[in-house]
């Protein structure tokens, strides 16, 4: 039941430390499936993937590339003409959570963002089915970094038991919705930054797992 | 429809020529392939009633694409040769589609995409129709127009030839230029030179294009052309040997395809066996015959009974000529020195690695990878498993062999086969030494390896499938940054454990010449090229369907292809040093100043060809074929796949 108008793509990067599970999260997304034994990612990656918000459909094409350093130069060019873009970390790895500003940074140097248009952060703090005492961030740490930095947009996630995967990336296009909306009345609304997107999170941590049955 | 008998006469004609833009009468036609030809018509029996026309004729028969890629045709300029209708014309018409332009309808048209693509429009900016010349390029055919219609490059745009009306002023500047040519003939105009080109069609269409280019690009431009005259345009023709089609001058040289030699099959043989391996050697224990030895492996790989001891001297931890006591106090010395290094960072404490954040971070990055490499072989699998450790503990020791380097991703892919193989610590570490000693430049910190490598494989192409390489190019993947992944492991992520043996084996041997991957490459991408090409498919349906041929690559087939392709590069006539500093062939220098401005353009997708740059000695090319670390052009040209 097909019922679209538009189908717009969009394009999506995943951003982080080799080893949070960009990969894994993309193909939880994809394929509904997670590979424990998944090779590293070497150069780039993407996928594509439909998905339907409020009788829409939106194709989003993801990017995956390889989190080491050394590969600084090859990755970035990709993050041209992105849209939305996700910033992950591991929620039992400090060192990827502390560079989120990092990968932040070298998303808005590179991603070569049009004059008054935002490009949507979200941040995904993924792994969250670790045991409590391999946690190392806690996602009012998570939520505190956000606040910080001007980023409405944040969930934990695992692409391992598959929670809150759909929701990440359904709250990422939500995120460029809302963006795009204010863009288009040209900056008439400044001050409706609800916390919409937060009051969702909540809501979708609590009630959404397992629930990603796509397919 | 031509009713009446007239008189055809072909001036020019090329094949090779597919349809890319038709009007919708055309559709069917679309992307196939056909010739294009001028011909005048007389009209009989009004002899001075000559009109020229442009025609694209699909070809009667499905052009076998192996042959087509391979033998590039010359481009067919004049052919002398009057035939009339009745005759000759059904083929004109027969089965095949035609599509007739008039030369009245064409108001401007575009080259693009290095020569290879020419649009008309019709002044309404709706196009009547575009061609891509898959031999050669259309250099010649855009000297022709010149020559018929009387055009100039458009200030907006270098790309856009437009067609002056004949009562623009500019139109009458051009025909007073026209006449300072100082024919000597009846009229100044296309006719005569036209004659002239008939009867010495090389030389002569030369002559007269450069002159009329000349004065065209005169006044239009007002820039001030050096006149070159006929015999250096002529020698610079003669003499090119790059096989390449030149451009980017005002002076628009035209010159053919050379063709490459025939492609030979060179079938895989069977692997070397324990009995051809044992008897090679002495009573010393030393290899008698090295290069037959590594021939055979070349030809076939090795056997895996005596894959692991032959290894070991493929990768440089056994030297070719050691003895038995040789080896034996290697063996010894090289153990010991292993385990000195491992204990020098077994022994950092964690308060020290706290302190110690290069150590640390690197570690970090190998137990994240080797938790991530081949977890699917039963020797890698399961929890805890102790080849994983020992994987990582290699890797960790090799850190502190060359803590500078220390570890980059895609060293544990180069890893894991060696380790499944030896099953011995000691033996994988200095054997992965060697491997690392033959790739060390995919890791530099700065890509420049990489960089170098995509570069190369470019260039490559372009010599083997000039129609992919420009295909590539016009949509943005000149950067081959798609191929990236092959080059970094060598097929690691491709094939399966079976054939990864095998297939690095023979590229160990070195034989038949260096950066022989890429050869692979080659022969992947011309084999997959009608895919690749399909539906115009830009970088990232590129990227999509090369990242997705793993798994499903035919190894050997690929070698065997590989080998023809470099025996058909060694024996090609036209075989510039370029491509011989790449493959390691010895270098003869470089004749002409053009073939070098094109060498040199070829190379560098990923910094503006500098053409200034002379080269003085032959063995300074390699310096020509390694590009700059620019790492933010190297962006950019990534980058403009996504503009
Ligand atoms: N417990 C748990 N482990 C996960 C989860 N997602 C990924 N992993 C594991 O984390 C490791 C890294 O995952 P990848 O998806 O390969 O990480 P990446 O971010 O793509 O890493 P690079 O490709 O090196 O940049 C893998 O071994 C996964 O099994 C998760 O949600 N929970
Ligand atoms: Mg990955």
């Amino acid at each position: 039941m097909r019922s679209t108008t538009k189908n717009t793509l969009l394009k999506v990067v995943i951003l982080g430390d080799g080893g949070v599970g960009k990969s894994c999260l993309m193909n939880r997304f994809v394929s509904n499936q997670f590979d424990e034994h998944s090779f590293h990612t070497i150069g780039v990656e993407f996928l594509n993937k439909d998905i339907e918000i409020d009788g829409e459909t939106y194709t989003l094409q993801i990017w995956d590339t390889a989190g080491q350093e050394r590969f600084k130069t090859l990755r970035t060019p990709f993050y041209r003409g992105s849209d939305i873009c996700i910033l992950t970390y591991a929620v039992d790895d400090k060192t990827s959570f502390k560079n989120l500003d990092m990968w932040r940074k070298e998303f808005a140097n590179y991603a070569d963002v049009k004059e008054n248009n935002q490009v949507p952060f979200i941040v995904v703090g993924n792994k969250s089915d670790v045991p409590t005492e391999e946690r190392e961030v806690s996602p009012l740490e998570m939520e505190t970094w956000c606040n910080d930095n001007g980023i409405t947009s944040c969930i934990e996630t695992s692409a391992k038991s598959a929670s809150n995967v759909q929701e990440a990336f359904k709250m990422a296009v939500q995120h460029w919705l809302k963006l795009e909306s204010r863009a288009d009345k040209s900056e008439t609304v400044i001050n409706d930054t609800v916390d919409l997107s937060k009051k969702q999170t909540e809501n979708r941590t609590s009630c959404c797992i397992g629930s990603s049955d796509d397919k | 429809m031509e009713t009446e008998p007239d008189e055809y006469h072909d001036c020019f004609m090329q094949d090779g020529v597919l349809l890319k833009q038709a009007p919708s009468s055309h559709m069917t036609a679309l992307n196939t392939i056909g010739t294009l030809y001028i011909y005048e018509v007389t009209r009989s029996g009004e002899s001075c009633n000559k009109k020229l026309l442009l025609e694209w004729k699909q070809n009667d028969i499905t052009v076998d694409s192996d042959v087509q890629y391979q033998e590039w045709a010359v481009v067919n300029t004049v052919q002398k040769r009057i035939r009339t209708l009745s005759e000759n014309m059904p083929e004109h018409h027969n089965r095949s589609k035609s599509l007739k332009i008039n030369f009245d309808e064409i108001k401007s048209f575009k080259v693009c995409n290095k020569n290879r693509q020419l649009t008309f429009y019709d002044g309404t900016s709706e196009r009547i129709c575009g061609f891509l010349f898959q031999h050669g390029n259309c250099e010649h055919l855009v000297g022709m127009l010149k020559t018929i219609l009387k055009v100039g490059v458009s200030r907006r745009d270098k790309q856009i030839y437009v067609v002056y009306d004949s009562n623009s002023p500019e139109f009458q500047e051009l025909n007073r230029s026209f006449a300072a040519l100082n024919l000597k003939n009846e009229d100044n105009s296309f006719w005569h030179m036209f004659k002239h080109f008939k009867e010495n069609p090389y030389e002569g269409s030369l002559g007269a294009f450069a002159k009329v280019t000349n004065f065209v690009y005169r006044s239009v431009e007002g820039s001030d052309p050096d006149i070159l005259s006929r015999d250096e345009l002529y020698s610079s023709i003669t003499e090119l040997d790059d096989g390449v089609p030149h451009s980017g001058g005002e002076y628009e040289v035209i010159n053919a395809l050379p063709q490459l030699p025939r492609r030979k099959e060179f079938p895989r043989c069977n692997p070397l066996t324990e009995e051809q391996w044992r008897s090679q050697f002495n009573s010393l224990g030393q290899l008698e015959d090295v290069d037959s030895i590594k021939n055979l492996i070349f030809r076939g790989g090795v056997s895996p009974t005596i894959r692991k001891e032959v290894w070991k001297f493929l990768l440089d931890y056994f030297p070719w000529d050691s003895t038995d006591l040789d080896r034996q106090q290697l063996i010894n010395k090289k153990n010991e020195e292993y385990y000195v290094m491992k204990l020098q960072w077994k022994s950092i404490s964690q308060k020290q690695e706290d302190n110690f954040s290069d150590y640390a971070q690197r570690k970090c990055q190998v137990i994240k990878d080797v938790n991530r490499t081949d977890r699917t072989l039963e020797f890698y699998a399961g929890d805890n498993n102790i080849n994983i450790q020992t994987l990582g503990d290699i890797l960790m020791t090799y850190v502190m062999y060359n803590f500078d380097l220390g570890y980059v991703q895609g060293m544990s892919d180069l890893l894991s086969p060696i380790l499944w193989l030896m099953q011995d610590e000691n033996d994988s570490f200095w054997c992965f030494v060697g491997f690392m000693e033959k790739v060390m430049s995919n890791f530099d910190i700065d890509q420049a390896g990489m960089k170098e490598q995509l570069t190369q494989l470019r260039v490559l192409l372009s010599f083997i499938d000039p129609v992919l390489a420009n295909y590539l190019e016009k949509h943005d993947c000149g950067n081959m940054f798609f191929c990236f992944r092959w080059l970094l492991v060598w097929f690691k992520r491709e094939l399966n454990q079976d054939d990864i043996l095998r297939f690095w084996e023979v590229l160990w041997t070195g034989y038949p010449c260096h950066n022989f991957h890429l050869l692979v490459s080659v022969a992947i991408l011309e084999h997959e090229s009608e895919a690749l090409m399909e539906n115009d498919n830009g970088f990232t349906e590129i990227l999509k369907y090369i990242n997705e041929l793993s798994g499903k690559l035919n190894m050997e087939l690929m070698l065997n292809k590989a080998e023809g392709i470099y025996n058909q590069i060694k024996e090609a006539d036209h075989l510039t040093d370029s491509v011989r500093s790449i493959l390691g062939l010895p270098l003869i220098g470089t004749k002409n100043r053009g073939s070098e401005e094109q060498s040199s353009q070829q190379e560098s997708p990923f910094e503006s060809p500098d053409l200034s740059t002379p080269r003085t000695e032959p063995c300074c090319s390699v310096d020509n074929v390694r590009i700059s670390p620019d790492e933010i052009a190297f962006e950019k040209s990534i980058s403009s796949s996504f503009l």
